[in-house]
């Protein structure tokens, strides 16, 4: 088992009041708490922060912490003999088959388990499953089409005797068609199994539409960049571009200028009711950066001839 | 092969189901409702929700937690939070609608 240095976590001292662990704790909380933040890996972080709250804010989790020994943080370490008698209670038989518990959380969750159990007493303790919560990665053709998805989890398993397990579990999911970035998705009773009789958790999805070389998903609606030569914004032009069903003809109107959006009807994402997004054209006029003598003698001519200002507004 | 429950607009879900989902007792449900966090569907006898409600509770309940939030500040939090996440979707459309 690797060795986690609470106290760092923290950044506080190991003689630090409760007080002080609260506003440590809460300081980093405001930093990093995924609902709040945008601290990159600030999920990771405020896990972490929340784990060593977690264990040194309730004074018995606290001193089974003190009682394991100090260690450098990352270090394997096994907890002194007779620790597992003393503050695991006989829960998993007074054996410490420590080899079960791949990591300190584990060991201090069991342990708040215990104490819970303890204070309803063994029989009428129950508690729900924990829920799972992951995110998943899909591109923006499954998000169109619907997909199947197999995730990998690692299970929290309570044991009837009061441990937790890790299993890796895995779970195939169908995600329906006209999912949009952000959405959640929710799967009844398939988080972890609850204890004692408690009902399972749930499993929620977070959707993640992987970045698209053509599409910018917004909701059901989608974005496409589409340039156009000069004489085409001027003069109209009808040009071909790419949907999510193929490619499709639009005109491009006399005098259309750079950041005109074209909306294409119903050629966006479909919505999970049968419905579907738009997709906006997004006109940019882009210029030749090699012109051959012909073409320059051209532009050379409409300068002389054009009456156009486009700064006549400046003056 | 399971299938998914999408948590938008178009489902509902009844009060014990949100309350279960998230955490959150129903009479912490109730006061978000009253300090208009939560919104109530229309729909169906009893209280009933969006189903996206289960995402702001949920939120919220983590938030309760972590921080012993009462539900004032709750509905407080949400509620910035959520009018941040719309200006964010705003600047996203307006940087998608303008040509590179």
């Amino acid at each position: 088992m690797k060795y986690k240095d609470y106290y760092a976590i923290l950044g506080v001292e190991r003689g630090a009041s409760e007080d002080d662990i609260k506003k440590a704790y809460r300081k980093l909380a405001r930093k990093y708490h995924p609902d709040v933040s945008k601290e990159k890996n600030a999920e990771e972080k405020f896990k972490e922060v929340a784990e060593a709250y977690e264990t040194l804010k309730d004074p018995e989790k606290r001193a089974a912490y003190e009682q394991l020994g100090r260690y450098r943080a990352g270090e394997e370490f096994r907890p002194p003999p007779g620790w597992g008698e003393q503050f695991r209670g006989g829960a998993a038989g007074g054996e410490g088959r420590f080899e079960d518990f791949v990591d300190l959380a584990d060991l201090f969750e069991q342990m708040g388990m215990r104490n819970a159990r303890g204070r309803a007493g063994a029989r009428g303790f129950s508690m729900p499953g924990q829920d799972y919560e992951v995110t998943a990665n899909i591109s923006l053709e499954d998000a169109a089409r619907g997909t199947e998805l197999q995730l990998e989890l690692n299970a929290v398993e309570p044991q009837p005797d009061g441990t937790v397990k890790r299993v890796p579990t895995t779970t195939r999911v169908r995600v329906p068609k006209g999912v949009s970035d952000g959405q959640r998705l929710r799967v009844p009773g398939k988080g972890a199994p609850g204890v004692g009789g408690g009902p399972a958790g749930d499993l929620y999805l977070d959707i993640k539409l992987a970045p698209h070389r053509l599409f910018k998903p917004v909701g059901h609606d989608l974005y496409l960049d589409v340039p156009i030569a000069p004489w085409e914004a001027v003069l109209g032009q009808e040009i071909e571009v790419p949907t999510l069903g193929g490619r499709v003809k639009v005109q491009v109107r006399p005098g259309s200028r750079a950041g005109q959006k074209l909306r294409l009807t119903g050629k966006g994402l479909p919505t999970p009711k049968g419905g579907h997004g738009d997709l906006y054209c997004v006109l940019s006029i882009v210029t030749p950066s090699v012109l051959s003598d012909r073409e320059k003698a051209l532009y050379e001519e409409l300068a002389k001839v054009s009456n156009f200002d486009p700064r006549g507004h400046l003056q | 092969m399971t299938d998914l429950q999408i948590l938008d607009a178009e489902t509902t879900v009844a009060l014990e189901e949100l309350a279960a989902a998230s955490g959150l007792a129903p009479r912490e449900v109730l006061e978000l409702v009253e300090y208009g966090a939560f919104e109530v569907s229309g729909e169906g006898p009893g209280y009933r929700f969006r189903a996206q409600t289960i995402v702001q509770a949920r939120r919220v309940a983590r938030l309760r937690d972590d921080f012993e939030l009462a539900p004032p500040a709750m509905s407080l939090v949400l509620a910035l939070l959520e009018r941040i996440e719309a200006l964010e979707r705003r600047i996203l459309e307006a940087e998608c609608g303008s040509p590179r």
